[in-house]
């Protein structure tokens, strides 16, 4: 039989255990109903449902939203990446640097990129565009594209649907991913709701 | 004092280097004997093949596994050519598509070949090279027995932390030195008894140093791409767990040297299996950001002549670069690549893109209405036909 330590002391070793997990990963709630400015303040997006704030972001002008978990389905907001920089933070600058972003691209181009950077950043070795479609955000002309991949560390396969433009000679990039397996098709329209939600700043 | 300590510490440290391993001696072609079917003798070899159990597991199911019966059963000849048949059925192939230089062996037999390394090999002779190595990891239980290296080294090192007090550091360092320094060894051994094998088998031993010569043409070329300096002339790193590649191809030649000139090289066959794996291949290695030893690559795969899909990839390679010098030779590629084949799509669809990046849009815009002709249900036909419309 095991004594069972009082209620205070639990509270106390369950917030020692976690305040430094909270301070460092800097996640927060994202409220249903009001615009909320994403992409380095770049866009704004009207939530119809809760979602959460990852406090890790792929890149400086980047950011990570997600119901479940990241691993389970994410939403990527980058916003006004100028010429000559890559989507996302380098992994490996002097072995393997990022591709980067060309104002001279067309919108098809767009789906390279995303792959080049995929493979690196995320160590991808298998992936494919499965299909690419004229869309709009915003009024602007833009590419929708899907995609498939699979990170040689952890073998899951995974899904994508994103929108990209270019504006002002500055790309323009959403995302969602999740595995392929239920995730996917679970929450692909409340992704397709937000991102039509997207404006410009 | 700590500067000294520290200076101590490296000499016996470079002292641990495998020296004699890039010395050229002469090759015995005699096989040794081999054992099957080894079972692990203590807990932790146990341990070591309950864990080299389950990575096979993930492996055999792995979703970058290459189920194509052919090339496996083409790898698995070879293995069988080169190493011989009793050997060769004691192991398992496993082909992955990464598009990585690499190939690896496990404690109990399993040995995988990425594509990236298929990619880069010219012939049987080569592969058969890199097969008899990753054999001989196997053969000469070399895993085992850096791992017991490694339990022996910690071993002693938590002794010293706890009898030699300051000297401790001193130790440690002495002894994961040691540790790398064995595990280079083992590399060396592997690549001596995998030459063995090549000859054994009557394929030509000189190809052998060759997969390493192009190993650091081609570093020199990524590195020359990213502006930074050849490592080729690079010592030995105190912590590197394989010798350099100069070390290896230097020793290897000597090794090959030694032996009787001629052999097979089997360039066709090995060509005719991987053929129906190339375009993807490439494919895969246009996407790794990697301009310079790409072309590189490009071009020692194109020195018995420029095919269509060479062309194709060295189109896309420059292409997605995208200088507007680049678009303009892609589309010189593109055309060279259409010159051989006119109805490949990827072609047209390729130079329509480069022709309508470079400013010539109409000229783009017919070249991919010839691609949705020729491949009207592709994947993003729906953006291409909005941007010729």
């Amino acid at each position: 039989m095991h004594d069972e330590p009082p209620p205070r002391r639990c509270a106390l070793l369950l917030a020692a255990a976690t305040t430094p997990a909270l301070a460092l990963a800097g996640n927060s709630l994202v409220d249903a109903g009001r615009p909320v400015a994403v992409a380095h303040d770049t866009l704004t997006v009207t939530p119809d449902r809760e979602w959460n704030k990852l406090g890790w972001r792929p890149g400086l002008r980047c950011d990570r939203w997600t119901l479940d978990g990241e691993a389970l389905n994410a939403v990527t907001f980058c916003g006004a990446i100028e010429s000559g920089r890559p989507m996302f933070r380098e992994v490996s600058k002097h072995d393997q640097p990022l591709p980067h972003f060309s104002t001279t691209m067309l919108l098809t181009d767009v789906p390279d990129l995303v792959e080049k950077s995929y493979r690196i950043a995320l160590g991808v070795s298998l992936m494919t565009i499965d299909s690419a479609e004229p869309a709009q955000l915003d009024g602007e002309r833009a590419i929708r594209f899907r995609y498939t991949f699979t990170r040689q560390d952890e073998e899951v396969e995974r899904h994508g649907e994103a929108v990209a433009t270019i504006r002002c000679k500055k790309l323009y990039w959403i995302s969602y991913e999740a595995p392929a397996i239920y995730y996917y098709a679970r929450d692909l329209e409340s992704w397709r709701r937000l991102a039509a939600t997207a404006r410009f700043r | 004092m700590s500067r000294l300590i520290v200076r101590l510490a490296l000499a016996l440290a470079a002292f641990c280097l495998p020296l004699e391993a890039v010395a050229a001696r002469a090759v015995d072609l005699t096989l040794p004997p081999f054992v099957s079917a080894y079972q692990p003798r203590t807990a932790a070899e146990r341990g070591i093949w309950m864990q080299a159990d389950e990575d096979e597991r993930q492996l055999r199911d792995s979703r970058l596994l290459i189920d194509d019966a052919a090339l496996n059963a083409y790898v698995r000849h070879v293995l069988c050519r080169t190493v011989g048949e009793e050997r060769c059925h004691a192991v398992r192939l496993y082909v992955l598509r990464v598009p990585a230089v690499n190939a690896t062996t496990g404690p109990s037999g399993a040995i995988s070949v990425w594509s990236g390394l298929l990619l880069r090999l010219r012939d049987e002779a080569e592969l058969g090279a890199v097969l008899g190595h990753e054999f001989a990891h196997f053969e000469q239980r070399h895993t085992l027995a850096l791992e017991h290296r490694r339990l022996g080294a910690t071993d002693l090192t938590a002794w010293a932390a706890l009898v030699a007090g300051g000297a401790a550091p001193l130790v440690r360092l002495i002894m994961t030195a040691s540790t790398f320094s064995f595990s280079r060894a083992q590399e060396s051994e592997a690549d001596s008894l995998g030459l063995r094998f090549v000859a054994a088998a009557g394929y030509d031993p000189r190809r052998v140093a060759e997969v390493w010569a192009r190993q650091m043409d081609e570093a020199d070329a990524r590195a020359a791409g990213h502006k930074q300096r050849s490592r080729r002339y690079d010592g030995v790193h105190l912590l590197s767990t394989h010798p350099t590649d100069l070390q290896r191809m230097t020793a290897l030649r000597a090794a090959a040297a030694t032996l009787s000139s001629g052999g097979a090289i089997e360039a066709a066959a090995y060509a005719a299996a991987l053929r129906p794996w190339r375009a993807a291949f490439l494919a895969d290695q246009i996407k790794l950001n990697d301009f310079g030893g790409t072309d590189y690559l490009l071009g020692q795969l194109a020195q018995d002549g420029w095919s269509e899909d060479l062309l194709f990839a060295r189109g896309e390679l420059y292409r997605q670069r995208g200088n507007p010098r680049d678009l303009v030779a892609a589309a010189d590629f593109y055309r060279q690549a259409l010159a051989l084949d006119q109805r490949h799509a990827e072609s047209h669809r390729g130079l329509g893109m480069a022709l309508l990046r470079g400013g010539e849009a109409e000229a783009g815009r017919a070249e991919l209405r010839r691609y949705l002709e020729l491949a009207p249900a592709a994947g993003d036909a729906a953006m291409v036909r909005a941007l010729v419309s």
